[in-house]
Parts: C-alpha cells; sequence; structure tokens
C-alpha cells in the first residue's frame, strides 16, 4: 500500500453532543486527520441505515457515527433506538464483505473533544491500515 | 392431499360465506399444470369445492391481507404463515376483527416450482419447531407433539460468516449482479407493505435505476434490513426469485442477529413490538465501550 | 434434400465465428441456462428446454447508456454511444425468435431507435428447433412452432450425429457461404407443442369485456412483481433517466413494466392505473388487443416463460381461454 494513501472517512455526528464534541476539539486546536467529513445529524437516531448503506456505495472507505451517551439523548430515545440499528447494520455489513472496521459506533459528549480526536485517529488509522476498498466492494 | 383438511377448509368457508361472515376466503386451489397449487379467492359458497389444501401450498397468504383490509375475509394459514398475522397485527396494519383465521396444523410443504414439486421438505419446514398456528379462529389438525428440527437453523449462516471479506463480496457481487430488479421478493413478502418503497423514491433517489451490481446491492442490502427483526422466514422472497438469488442466507443471518442480541423471533406474538420498534435502556450492545 | 453439418464441424466453424465476433449463446450462469457472451464453444449448452430468460436484453439490455453529454470549456457535447462489433446469437428458439419479429415492429418502425436498429442490423440470428417442448410451451397456437425457420437468419435442428442448416436470409446464406455441409435425406423429427389454444377470436372478446369483474378477480392472486414482463421476449417498456455528475450526464434506459405502481406516472404525480386491477388489465390489453390493432400481431409467442415463473400461477393460456368464455370467473384451467 502507498504511504500516500488516504481513506475517505464519513462522519455522523449528532448536533447536540458528538458536533459540539468535535467543535471544542477545534477551538482548543487539538489536531486530528482531516479524512473524515462531518455530517451533522439533529440525532444518532436520524442515522438511517441507507446512508451507512449509500455511503459506502459511493465509495467511503469507512463511516464512523457518534452519538449522546445512552441517557443523554436530547430527544431522550433516539440513540437507544439507533445503537440496535447500528448493532444490525454492523454485522450485515460484515456478511456482505464490508470489513468491520471500516465501521464505528460511539457516544461522544459535547465535553469529550479529547475523545472525539482519539477515536476518529484510531479510526483512521484502522481503515489505512486496511488499504482501499476491493474493486467491487 | 388430506381430503380431511380439505373438506373441513370446505365447510368452514361454506359457512363463513353463506353467513355473510366474511366476504371473501383466501386460500388455495389446483394450479394450471395440474401438480402445484395456487391461491384462490372465493366470493361465493358455492365455489368452495375450488379449495384445497396439499404439500405444495407453499404461498404465504397473509401477503394478501393488506389488500384486503374493507371487508373482513378469511384466510388459510400454515404455522410460518399465521406468525406473518401476528407481525401485521403488531404493526396495526391489520384488524384483528376484520380477519378470520383458518389455521391449519401443517405437516411441512415440498419445493415448488411450475410444473414440478421436490419430495423432500423444504428448508424452513425442517427447521420449523411449530408445527400449529401461534394464531387461528378455527383450527384443522390435531396440535401433536412438536417437532424437534434435526437441522440447525444457523449452519449455512455461519459458513458464510467464516468467509473472508474478500470471499464474501465475490460471492454477494455475484449473486446480486443477476439480479433484474423485478421486486418480486418484495411484493410476495407479508412484511413489504409499504406504499412507496425506498427502492422507488425519487427524491432522494436512494437506488438507481440502472440494474447493476453495484445498485442491486443496495436493493437487496437493504431489502433484508428492512425485514430485520420482522421476517418470519417463509421464505417466499428466495422462491419467487427468477434468478435464485440467495435471499433467505441474508434474511437469516439477520434473524440470527436477532435471536442473539434480543433474544426474539418474528411474528410468535401480535403483543410484543419488533425489536427495532423498542429498545432496552439497560443493554449496550457492544457500542462505544 | 437437405443439407447437414456434422457436430464437430459445427463447433470448429462457432469458434471461427467467434474470432471477429460476439457469440451470444445458450450457457449455464449459476445452475440456470440463460444466453450470454460465450469465449469458447464448451461453454454453450446445446441440450436445454428454454433458457430462464429471453435473449431479447442482447438487443434491448436491461441497463443501457443512450447518450453521454459533457460540457468543455462552455462548450456542451453529445457523445453517442459505439455499438460494439458484429454479433451472432447462437441457439434462439423459434419462440424467442418471433419475439425478435415483434420487437421489430416497435422498436424499428419510424423513427427507428438508433441502438436497437444497429444492433439488430449487426447481428445475425442463427435458430435451433426444438427438440422437446416444455409443459408450459404454446407458440404453435402463437403462430410459429418448434421447428420455425421463419424468424431467424440461419436454422439448425438436431438430426442424428448432427444438425441440419438451412440459410433463411442473405444475411444468413453470407454467413454459411464458406461452411463445408453434406447432403443427407434425413429431416428432424416434428415436435409437438403440449398446449392447443383457440385464440382466433381473442380480440374481439376483449373488446366487450373492459369493465369486466374477470380482471379485478385475476389481480387479487397477482402480487404484482414484474417478472412476467421481464422474462417476456416481447415485452418492451422502459424508463429513462438522467445521472449528471460534475463532469457529465449520462442518460440511462431501463427495462420497466406496467404491474409496477410507477409505470406511466406523470409529473405531479398522476398514474393512469391506480389500481392492480387495472394494471394487471393493462398487459393482457396490450397483449391481446391493442398490439395485435395496431400491429397485426399478437404480443405473445408462447414461449411459456411468464406461465412457468409467475409466482402464483398467473396463466396467459387460462386467460385467452376464459376471456373467449361469456362469464366466465377467475378459475378455470387452461
Ligand atoms: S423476507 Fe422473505 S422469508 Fe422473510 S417474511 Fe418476507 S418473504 Fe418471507
Ligand atoms: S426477486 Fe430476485 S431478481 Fe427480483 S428483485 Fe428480488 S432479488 Fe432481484
Ligand atoms: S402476473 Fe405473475 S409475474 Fe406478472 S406481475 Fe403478476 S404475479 Fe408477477
Ligand atoms: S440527540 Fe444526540 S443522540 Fe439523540
Amino acid at each position: 500500500m502507498s504511504v500516500d494513501y488516504q481513506p475517505k472517512i464519513i462522519g455522523f455526528l449528532c448536533n447536540w453532543c458528538s458536533y459540539a464534541g468535535a467543535d471544542m476539539a477545534g477551538t482548543s486546536r487539538i489536531t486530528y486527520p482531516s479524512n473524515i467529513r462531518i455530517i451533522r445529524v439533529p440525532c444518532s437516531g436520524r442515522v438511517d441505515p441507507l446512508f451507512i448503506a449509500k455511503c459506502f456505495k459511493e465509495g467511503a472507505d469507512g463511516v464512523f457515527i457518534a452519538g449522546c451517551h445512552p441517557g443523554d439523548c436530547h430527544y431522550v430515545e433516539g440513540n437507544y433506538y439507533a445503537r440496535r440499528r447500528f448493532v444490525l447494520m454492523g454485522s450485515l455489513l460484515e456478511y456482505l464483505g464490508i470489513e468491520k472496521e471500516r465501521y464505528q459506533v460511539e457516544w461522544v459528549s459535547a465535553s469529550e473533544g479529547k475523545k472525539f480526536t482519539q477515536l476518529v485517529s484510531a479510526f483512521t488509522d484502522k481503515v489505512a491500515g486496511l488499504g482501499p476498498r476491493a474493486e467491487g466492494q | 392431499m388430506d381430503e380431511n383438511i380439505i373438506n373441513q377448509i370446505r365447510e368452514k368457508a361454506k359457512e363463513l360465506l353463506s353467513s355473510g361472515t366474511v366476504e371473501c376466503v383466501i386460500g388455495y386451489e389446483a394450479g394450471t399444470d395440474g401438480m402445484t397449487s395456487r391461491p384462490a379467492f372465493i366470493y361465493e359458497a358455492s365455489d368452495v369445492e375450488r379449495l384445497v389444501f396439499d404439500n405444495t401450498c407453499t404461498h404465504n397468504l397473509a401477503t394478501y391481507l393488506i389488500n384486503k383490509k374493507t371487508n373482513k375475509v378469511a384466510v388459510v394459514v400454515k404455522p410460518c404463515d399465521a406468525r406473518g398475522i401476528n407481525v401485521l397485527l403488531s404493526e396495526r396494519q391489520i384488524e384483528r376483527e376484520k380477519v378470520y383465521v383458518i389455521g391449519i396444523v401443517c405437516q411441512g410443504v415440498v419445493p415448488v416450482s411450475w410444473s414440478g414439486s421436490g419430495k423432500d421438505l423444504q428448508m424452513r419446514c425442517k427447521l420449523c419447531n411449530q408445527h400449529a398456528p401461534v394464531i387461528y379462529d378455527f383450527l384443522i389438525g390435531e396440535p401433536a407433539v412438536e417437532p424437534v428440527p434435526t437441522v440447525s437453523p444457523w449452519t449455512s449462516v455461519a459458513e458464510m460468516e467464516s468467509k473472508s471479506s474478500a470471499e464474501k463480496t465475490d460471492y454477494w457481487n455475484k449473486q446480486f449482479s443477476k439480479c433484474i430488479r423485478c421486486y418480486a421478493c418484495r411484493q410476495v413478502c407479508m412484511g413489504c407493505y409499504c406504499k412507496e418503497c425506498f427502492v422507488e423514491l425519487l427524491d432522494p433517489e436512494w437506488v438507481g435505476i440502472k440494474i447493476d451490481t453495484s445498485e442491486n446491492s443496495m436493493w437487496n442490502m437493504i431489502r433484508a434490513f428492512h425485514l430485520s427483526g420482522r421476517c418470519i422466514g417463509c421464505g417466499e422472497c428466495a422462491r419467487v426469485c427468477p434468478v435464485d438469488i440467495p435471499l433467505g442466507l441474508l434474511n437469516m443471518k439477520l434473524a440470527k442477529e436477532v435471536a442473539e442480541h434480543f433474544e426474539y423471533r418474528a411474528g410468535l406474538s401480535a403483543e410484543v413490538r419488533a425489536p427495532l420498534a423498542t429498545f432496552n435502556k439497560e443493554e449496550n450492545l457492544g457500542i462505544g465501550e | 434434400m437437405t443439407k447437414t453439418i456434422s457436430k464437430k464441424e459445427l463447433a470448429s466453424w462457432l469458434d471461427g465465428l467467434m474470432k471477429d465476433r460476439n457469440l451470444i449463446a445458450p450457457a449455464l450462469a449459476d445452475q440456470q441456462t440463460v444466453f450470454k457472451p460465450v469465449a469458447s464453444v464448451d461453454e454453450i449448452a446445446f441440450d436445454f428446454k428454454n433458457t430462464a430468460l429471453s435473449p431479447k436484453e442482447w438487443f434491448f439490455p436491461t441497463t443501457e447508456p443512450l447518450f453521454t453529454i459533457y460540457q468543455k470549456d462552455g462548450v456542451t457535447e453529445l457523445q453517442p454511444i459505439d455499438i460494439e462489433k458484429e454479433s451472432v446469437v447462437f441457439g434462439i428458439r423459434p419462440c424467442d425468435a418471433a419475439g425478435m419479429k415483434l420487437l421489430d415492429k416497435v422498436f424499428l418502425a419510424p423513427p427507428a431507435d438508433a441502438m436497437y436498429a444497429e444492433r439488430r442490423e449487426k447481428t445475425t440470428l442463427i435458430g435451433l428447433a426444438c427438440s422437446e417442448a416444455a409443459p408450459q410451451c404454446f407458440c404453435t397456437s402463437m403462430g410459429s412452432s418448434p421447428g420455425n425457420a421463419g424468424d431467424v437468419d440461419i436454422m439448425l435442428a438436431e438430426v442424428g450425429e448432427g444438425y441440419t442448416v438451412e440459410a433463411v436470409t442473405e444475411k444468413g446464406n453470407a454467413l454459411i457461404s464458406n461452411l463445408k455441409l453434406s447432403d443427407s435425406n434425413e429431416s428432424a423429427p416434428e415436435v409437438k407443442c403440449p398446449a392447443e389454444l383457440q385464440v382466433k377470436d381473442v380480440s374481439k372478446a376483449m373488446q366487450t369485456r373492459f369493465e369486466d369483474d374477470y380482471w379485478s378477480r385475476v389481480a387479487d392472486r397477482c402480487v404484482h412483481c414484474n417478472i412476467c414482463a421481464y422474462v417476456c421476449p416481447n415485452c418492451h417498456c422502459f424508463d429513462i433517466r438522467d445521472y449528471p455528475t460534475s463532469e457529465k450526464t449520462e442518460r440511462i434506459r431501463c427495462w420497466d413494466s406496467c404491474q409496477s405502481p410507477g409505470f406511466t406516472r406523470a409529473a405531479g404525480g398522476h398514474t393512469p392505473r391506480p389500481t392492480k386491477a387495472s394494471r394487471l388489465r393493462q398487459r393482457f390489453y396490450h397483449k391481446l388487443l391493442y398490439f395485435p390493432e395496431r400491429f397485426g400481431d399478437y404480443q405473445c409467442t408462447g414461449c411459456g416463460r411468464c406461465v412457468a415463473l409467475c409466482p402464483v400461477n398467473i396463466d396467459i393460456r387460462e386467460i385467452i381461454t376464459d376471456i373467449q368464455k361469456p362469464g366466465v370467473k377467475s378459475g378455470t384451467k387452461a
């Protein structure tokens, strides 16, 4: 694999926590890989599995999703529903041949800017380590 | 053919139709190949002689209830199809008062194609541990001791799971590339009742009209996902696929995940919500540790 | 007197054709016999009843780009699609060949469909008579027969250890001009098609039964998938959509079917056939009334694929029979 390989990563971040967490990382000037393209969503519950499938279909190398910690969802229950979907979707992706390292779901609060950057860095490294996705995957 | 079952179906149908209890009885009749059965819609008591039942009655008639919501109808169901009725009830798609369920204690059905049927039972029947319907108004047959399946439902799934990512990709690409997007799998499924399916949405267009591996994969993946925790394993989708894509292997994977994570099996009760329509605060499901 | 070719010579002839042409022939793909491009004669299935899908997709593909639009330095450019080299479709059955004739009526009527016309022009059809009919076959009733040579360029029929060869058209003649054929007195045995239907009065009967309850009764059972249209050698409806990206726009044409709820939906959402019964009725009215009115032939050649593949046994033979008997509800056997 070439050293220059830069994976394309799509991040879905909940507006109320993880997105604010990413913001905090920015204002605190903590650096993290710029491979992630962030899409702000109102709640992790807004992330339809269709979004995830579509990302991979359009050529994303990895998909990263982060929402409020269980119990902290702005809409009270959004992430409780969402995590069930995410678990099933993750196993389906793996079953269809998309390595499970390419897909990660995390809980990140608005104050966890540091944690956010660590997670994203580790995820980016993991995805980069896999190399580009196989033809037709 | 079991004359006794057939006679009871006909008698019941006659009674329901002549008393005006139901508008229509959805059952099975002989098909044009003279070998296999097909769905039948009987509106008049004088037509009940058309009704039959045998081991080629593979169709899941619960599917048709979605189109028959106005007046009360009766429907003949096998135990697997009966679970489909529970799914529709729990999702508030049909009203209990408007369906008269004629349940059959089933001995299994065989693989069926036009002008031919197999001898061995269908896979779902080999896996079946419930030969009496979970829901009925009138039961035909004696519920005997419930069978213990000799095959494990997850064997083929585990085999696929054990393959490498490259092998899996290869396998599914080959399968999905055959899809001609006839949507027969969706149309025969009792769980696929959306008025507008995601695959046909124009704005946003999730799946393009191009019939190619990439678009087809999107279709096949999300079709299966939308049925996770709702698929009752009737196997109709795979039966009707004209290009023989093993859709059951996808559905079973999700059924396995649902069983493992949520200890749930679709259709056992009309009172319980499907796993993706509810949650449990205490579970952590391995996310964000 | 007939001309014959041995199996071995046939193989080497096909082998030769493959050098500068695409050879599309029945071959096994994942347990089903379908028409597909083959790279060697060994791949060809010579012994099959009828293929799972019809060969129409080689003239009217499931999906095809019609053209691409580029924009470069403020200039918009339309780039047509190049059609491949010459092709030979080997092993086409009489029913499917008759189907090509019907597609011609639609796609070659002026203004001709450029893509279809070019593919048709560049393709030679080598027919193969059926040595056995399948239980769903009814070609004889629809004006063809298991050995009919009328709609191909070259016709073959199996006899003993070889095939009889008949060049039907000029195009066919050109292709076999260098072939060494033997003279023989043998001719292929006649094969009988199982169903004999009365079709004479179908269109007339259809004219009086548009509002009949019959259609909603049959539609009760229909699950409204697209199988029948997609496996049919004559169904030809399509949808067109544009796919723009930052560099170009592709115009795509794809198969469509009258059974799908979005079929002929107009801007604003109006659908001329909103109910399932009206969609099912359309299928049979198109095949048995509108098409004959316009083009003189039923739009069905009796290949039997929809009969065999319909998940719920909607059987066009049964419908043809029923519709000529006034007052019939759904349910008489063909
Ligand atoms: S997905 Fe297939 S097996 Fe499951 S309920 Fe629907 S038709 Fe039956
Ligand atoms: S039935 Fe088979 S070919 Fe048709 S849409 Fe479903 S998977 Fe594709
Ligand atoms: S007639 Fe059969 S194949 Fe055609 S749409 Fe209806 S169910 Fe599908
Ligand atoms: S609001 Fe953040 S997960 Fe629901």
